[in-house]
């Protein structure tokens, strides 16, 4: 069996850490295409007519969760990364973007 | 001869059994697995292939995630939201505009298929996230006290994610079918 023994010592973390935190930014950023669009602030473009706007906002905050991992992923991917502010940053922001693209939230515009 | 199910029924049965199905028991057997296999101990060993393979599982609930949303939206998105000519009366086959002419349904678009419209996005790059840590760790991810409650966090969440929307698409389903 080709085992190996989990080992004390620690795991450079930078990598998961970063993929975490961009999932939440990538939550937040389809949150806020949501919104802009509800409040008439900002419509991304349909990028096919007969699916409408959401192919837009969709594909917007696919890239946006694209760059951020991107960018996260470079600087962190060496280094050790305290998961203390993480970890509550990533969730208050996945909390956030499911919040946002939730219609009643709408309504209190 | 006519068809059973027609094109437009078929896709919206891939989109929501076949790939939807599909990732939701992938997601549901990563989590139980992400809370089988961690060594008992800080010095427990994990098997290198069995993490190989949980590795690939996420990997594959990615990618069924990422195909449900696509044909989600570009497929079976716009004949849902197609507009039905002016002055036609029987609206069943432009489920948005049937489900918007009864008070009683209104609620299946304006709350449940606009949720649906995003959600699922999230879920599938969350999936990403956790299939790519668990690419690049393989036992480390399970070894790793720290890792591993990140990777199931992101699963966990995932989970609630696609399982909220397909009891949404469901109801929207049953009331509004795409025949």
């Amino acid at each position: 069996m080709a085992a190996i023994e989990s080992e004390r010592t620690t795991v450079v973390n930078g990598a998961a850490m970063a993929a975490f935190l961009a999932g939440g930014i990538g939550a937040l950023a389809m949150g806020l295409f949501v919104i802009l669009n509800e409040a008439g602030l900002y419509s991304a473009p349909a990028l096919y007519d007969p699916a409408g706007g959401v192919t837009g906002r969709t594909a917007f905050a696919t890239a946006t969760w694209l760059i951020a991992w991107v960018v996260l992923h470079n600087r962190w991917k060496r280094r050790q990364i305290e998961s203390g502010r993480v970890w509550p940053t990533t969730l208050a922001l996945i909390a956030l973007g499911i919040l946002l693209t939730f219609p009643p939230v709408w309504t209190l515009l | 001869m006519d068809l059973l199910f027609s094109g437009r029924s078929i896709w919206t049965m891939v989109h929501g059994i076949v790939l939807g199905g599909a990732a939701l028991m992938g997601l549901a057997a990563a989590l139980f697995s992400l809370r089988a296999m961690r060594p008992a101990t800080d010095r427990g060993v994990v098997d290198e292939s069995q993490a190989q393979l949980l590795a690939w599982l996420m990997v594959g609930v990615a990618v069924m995630l990422w195909l449900t949303v696509i044909v989600g939206t570009y497929v079976t998105f716009p004949p849902y939201r197609a507009t039905p000519p002016e002055g036609l009366t029987d609206l069943s086959a432009y489920p948005r505009s049937l489900l918007r002419a009864n008070p009683q349904t209104a609620w299946l678009h304006s709350v449940a298929m606009e949720t649906k419209e995003h959600v699922p996005w999230v879920a599938a790059m969350l999936a990403t996230a956790a299939a790519f840590i668990g690419m690049r760790y393989r036992s480390r991810m399970l070894g790793d006290a720290m890792l591993r409650r990140v990777t199931a966090t992101l699963v966990a969440i995932s989970f609630a994610l696609v399982a909220a929307v397909a009891l949404l698409g469901v109801f929207i389903n049953k009331v509004a079918p795409l025949e």
